[in-house]
């Protein structure tokens, strides 16, 4: 009985610290992110000497109203062009991807493993190893400054991981019911949409949040592929406010945010999907 | 009756089988021929070349004897160090700091309340597109905006309450720190994901015994955890050497002051979009140096998610091996 | 399995068509008349908002209507080259800077303006970066005056200060400006991504190396490891780094503005346009670098503009070029304040008052166009952030002046 009694304090003492340490260490995590939030929300007189002074203290939306209708590059066009790209970026190589992954985790061919390791290893490619072709195949195509050509190249640039990632999820369902499908004479077709599509959604949805936060982010071949003003991204409007010549912080930060909050927003509310794919990604589905 | 079934099991498919499999396989690879395949080719090809003439690896002694890329003053007189080095360094700070981070963190968050909104903070850096990242690094460092320089003065340390962007040191070891704030989410995640792994009793059987918490972590944490290390060692070492918008976002084309903070992929991007006319060989040349590291470091993981499932590294490489032999 | 197929087929083409007729929408011409001219510039903001006044008077006078598109030149150095070479040009007349005008026209992808504009109409020297083998390739439009040290009137008065007009009188008033309390540094250092450096360090080489030393700097005929421009460096610059006259590079504009404003650092190496960011413009005084040798140059900034071979309008182009040569067209752009007419017969009453002033500290100097400008491409990145560097640390004069040359 003496044992516990003496122990409970230690614990308490301990729990305390240790909430302590990883509260604070959570809050000083986000200093970066609180320097920017006040800095867009201040006019840049007050806060061009440090963003924590706050006297004078005259919140605004003014730099968010600069950043969103800006003259430059306005945020509301980079977003809608952003939405523009990301979607069908995401969804043709979840499409493409999946069945691809399927081939792979369920058919055998000569030298299928060795085919699968060259696709899986193009996650390792650079972008900058493409960067140069693919400018000069998309201009002789007319598909530069164009959108399309955006989205075949990211749809293309996503196929390896969602390859990775599916067929690794596949590989995890009971292959039982598939044969018992291809026994009755079903196609592999509708095998595939009948059986494994519903049990695979919640992998797909996986896909759909990482690809398409993976899409919303790039910035080097949206920089590469679209050139005038009007096609711009949010991330390349992110850098044509700081412009060749300026670093404008108040507008910069309103930018930096505005940019942020839909990927922001996508992980709060599909968190669990995330991570999943995350992990499914990096460890094992 | 036999027939049908050796169609269907046996490795003589039916033509139409044989033709639906493949049409799984169509899209993914026009697309990643066209738009993956072909345009390495050709980076590859462009390397060996200046304008139309072979020239071996020409391209490559230019770019290794540029003091962009390594420069030999940076041994004695600080940064600038060129390129490849300061990817190296990345390596070498941001790696171990960023995975040790993560693992005290996760190994911390276990028995905290509120631990998923902590986490959430912390992979914020993840979630950011990377040049916001970039732009964010910046203003954190710079004087007199950012309050890393202002932190440290107010601390009695006026030799770091200077604007870390103007010196080559500070902007250098600025952003390789920053990097890691960005990217300790990832390990974090990854580390807290593989501790669930781990089967409570195996903790609970070692504290009945009477084993302290650093004989817990050195003896069933840490061992249990090793593949899960593999994994976030090689996506750290890929995102090391592809960092390219954190680079630009905080600096400019030239990687800052004295190109303190260049890194190859921002040489090769220099070479390609900046130089006037175009260096598209030299660019290529510098992409298939960065294509030859990640290749190398990626060689290691995805030869063990080929096989599928490994919880220990050395046995599951020994035994891919072996079947592949067998093959 | 065949409508699976058509599933996807379906999907991939509704997704590609929805994008596709976006973009074909977005990128639309706006519907006009038979004659029409597309530019393309690298203004934005409240500096396209000043151009456009010109685009319009040029549809007023001719009944051609015109499309603006702003696009960074850092941009289309990447683009166009591609595009050239696939025959292709995304306007009639583009704005990019003479060097790589003069590149693209060596390779025939510049239509020659010789005959329809020439230097008779211009001030002289104003298309000598955008000519070559006996042709004009290019036209030179208003640019900006990157003319000395600004300063507060009211701050010198309150201080018993004047402007210095030898080295050691510039010297003196550095050391003064360290004695009075609130003055961090006497000079503050602009940065940003780099160019405010590059400008001051320019403004040193034309004053005591001279017009000549930064011509044949800018020509590549001069080595920067050449003893004359190390000691120029080692002379002028490098011990005022190394005294603390200079403040550490802060950005420029903001907080750097305020900061210069607010006597924090009371001295401002800075173009023109300074005179517009200020709250009174009528408290701005400005010197040139003091003493120096015999012909001194200044740095004329100005806008080149050149009508790609693959024009589709090559005719209605080309009257676009020669409107821009014109006095009437860049009294119109002066008009709006912070630019310089490079054209000659702009009226000195054309311009705002402090553009005025600006304007006559051009006279008796030889006008010289922007060193990294001109060069541009990967020396412009290098030459910034080795000035960066410099700044850092002024002892590393040499290796800072070898780098450069090495990117040449």
């Amino acid at each position: 009985m003496a044992g516990p009694v003496l122990r409970l304090p230690h614990i308490r003492l301990r729990t305390v610290l240790v909430h302590l340490a990883a509260w604070g260490i959570g809050v000083a995590w986000l200093i970066p992110f609180l320097g920017v939030a006040v800095v867009a929300f201040r006019p840049l007189g007050e806060v061009a000497l440090g963003w924590w002074n706050l006297s004078p203290f005259n919140p605004t939306l003014a730099n968010f109203a600069g950043a969103w209708g800006n003259s430059d590059c306005p945020l509301s066009m980079g977003i809608r062009n952003s939405l523009l790209v990301a979607v069908p970026s995401t969804f043709i190589p979840l499409m493409v991807g999946a069945f691809a992954g399927y081939g792979f985790a369920r058919y055998r061919f000569p030298g299928r493993d060795y085919v699968f390791l060259s696709v899986v290893l193009l996650m390792a490619v650079p972008q900058q190893m493409v960067a140069v072709p693919i400018f000069k195949l998309m201009l002789s195509v007319g598909l530069l400054n164009q959108f399309l050509g955006l989205i075949l190249l990211h749809s293309a640039w996503g196929i390896p991981w969602i390859v990775l990632f599916m067929r690794n999820f596949y590989r995890t369902l009971p292959v039982e019911i598939e044969e018992a499908a291809r026994v009755d004479g079903a196609s592999e077709f509708k095998t595939f949409y009948r059986i494994v599509l519903p049990m695979a959604l919640p992998a797909f949805a996986a896909v759909v949040v990482l690809q398409f936060m993976w899409v919303w982010n790039d910035f080097f071949f949206a920089k590469i592929m679209l050139q005038s003003t009007d096609r711009a991204v949010a991330t390349l409007c992110v850098t044509q406010l700081s412009g060749q010549f300026t670093r404008p912080w108040d507008l910069l930060s309103a930018a930096a945010i505005l940019t942020l909050l839909v990927p922001v927003g996508l992980y709060i509310v599909l968190q669990r999907y995330y991570i999943r794919g995350m992990i499914g990604w990096t460890i094992k589905g | 009756m036999g027939a049908p079934n050796r169609a269907r099991s046996g490795p003589a498919l039916s033509f139409r089988r044989l033709a639906e499999r493949s049409t799984f396989f169509m899209p993914a690879a026009i697309l990643l021929l066209l738009l993956v395949f072909y345009p390495i080719a050709t980076t590859i090809i462009l390397s060996f070349f200046s304008g139309s003439s072979f020239v071996g690896l020409g391209n490559y002694g230019a770019i290794l004897q540029d003091p962009a890329t390594l420069n030999p003053n940076g041994l004695s007189g600080g940064p600038p160090y060129g390129t490849l080095v300061n990817n190296l360094l990345w390596i070498v700070i941001h790696l171990p700091l960023s995975l040790f981070t993560g693992l005290v963190l996760a190994v911390l968050l276990q028995r905290v309340r509120g631990a998923s909104i902590i986490k959430s903070f912390i992979f914020l850096g993840m979630v950011t597109p990377l040049i916001v990242i970039g732009v964010l690094l910046g203003f954190t460092i710079e004087a007199p905006v950012g309050f890393v320089p202002a932190f440290f003065g107010s601390i009695g340390l006026p030799s770091l309450d200077v604007n870390w962007i103007a010196h080559p040191t500070t902007l250098l070891f600025g952003l390789i720190l920053g990097s890691v704030w960005s990217w300790t989410g990832f390990s974090t995640i990854i580390y807290s994901a593989g501790l669930t792994t781990i089967p409570k009793d195996y903790f609970e059987a070692a504290r009945v015994d009477g084993a302290s918490e650093w004989h817990i972590f050195t003896r069933i944490t840490w061992p249990l955890l090793r593949p899960v290390t593999l994994v976030i060692v090689t996506m750290s070492l890929l995102w090391e050497l592809k960092l390219f918008d954190i680079i630009l976002g905080a600096t400019n084309a030239g990687g800052g002051v004295g190109g303190a903070a260049d890194v190859l992929a921002l040489q090769m991007y220099r070479y390609a979009f900046v130089a006037l006319p175009p260096e598209a060989n030299k660019a290529a040349a510098v992409a298939c140096m960065l294509l030859l590291f990640t290749t190398l470091v990626a060689g290691f993981l995805f030869r063990r998610l080929l096989t599928g499932d490994a919880p220990k590294p050395r046995a599951a490489r020994r035994l891919a091996t072996s079947t592949r032999a067998g093959e | 399995m065949i409508k699976l197929i058509i599933a996807i087929v379906a999907v991939l083409v509704v997704s590609n068509v929805v994008t596709g007729l976006a973009v074909y929408y977005a990128s639309l011409p706006p519907v006009s008349g038979a004659k029409v001219v597309t530019v393309v510039g690298p203004w934005a903001g409240n500096e396209k908002d000043a151009f456009l006044p010109v685009m319009d008077q040029f549809a007023r006078t001719t009944g051609i209507s015109y499309t603006f598109t702003t696009t960074r030149q850092e941009d289309l150095q990447t683009s166009l080259p591609n595009q050239f070479a696939a025959g292709q040009s995304p306007a009639d007349l583009i704005f990019m800077p003479s060097a790589f005008i003069k590149t693209y026209a060596g390779q025939g992808y510049v239509t020659s303006l010789t005959g329809t504009i020439g230097p008779s109409t211009y001030k002289p020297g104003a298309l000598d970066q955008v000519t070559a083998n006996s042709a004009i390739w290019g036209g030179a439009y208003t640019g900006k005056v990157k003319p000395g040290f600004w300063y507060r009137v009211s701050f010198f008065q309150a201080h018993g200060l004047t402007p210095p007009t030898t080295w050691s009188q510039f010297t003196t008033l550095l050391a003064s400006l360290k004695g009075i309390t609130g003055v961090k540094n006497p000079i503050i250092s602009g940065d940003g991504v780099g160019w405010p450096l590059s400008d001051v360090t320019e403004h040193f080489i034309a004053t005591y190396g001279g017009a000549s030393m930064h011509q044949a700097l800018t020509a590549k005929t001069l080595k920067w490891t050449d003893t004359s421009v190390h000691d120029l460096f080692a002379t002028y610059l490098v011990p005022t780094l190394q005294a603390g006259d200079w403040s550490e590079p802060i950005t420029w504009d903001s907080p750097g503005v305020n900061l210069f404003w607010n006597g924090t650092y009371p001295l401002y190496f800075m173009g023109s346009w300074i005179t517009g960011m200020v709250s009174d413009p009528s408290d701005l005084g400005v010197f040139s670098l003091p003493g120096g040798v015999a012909n001194q140059g200044i740095v004329f900034a100005a806008d080149y503009f050149f009508v790609p071979k693959f024009a589709a309008h090559p005719v209605e182009a080309k009257r676009l070029a020669a409107f821009f040569a014109s006095a009437a067209a860049q009294t119109t752009q002066v008009r709006q304040g912070g630019h310089i007419a490079t054209a000659a017969g702009v009226s000195i009453t054309a311009y705002p008052s402090v553009d005025a002033r600006v304007a006559g500290l051009l006279t008796g100097k030889t006008v010289l166009p922007d060193l990294d400008d001109t060069i541009g491409g990967t020396f412009q990145t290098t030459f910034w952030s080795q000035l960066q560097l410099l700044w850092s640390d002024p002892t590393k004069l040499d290796s800072v002046l070898s780098t450069i040359q090495a990117a040449t």
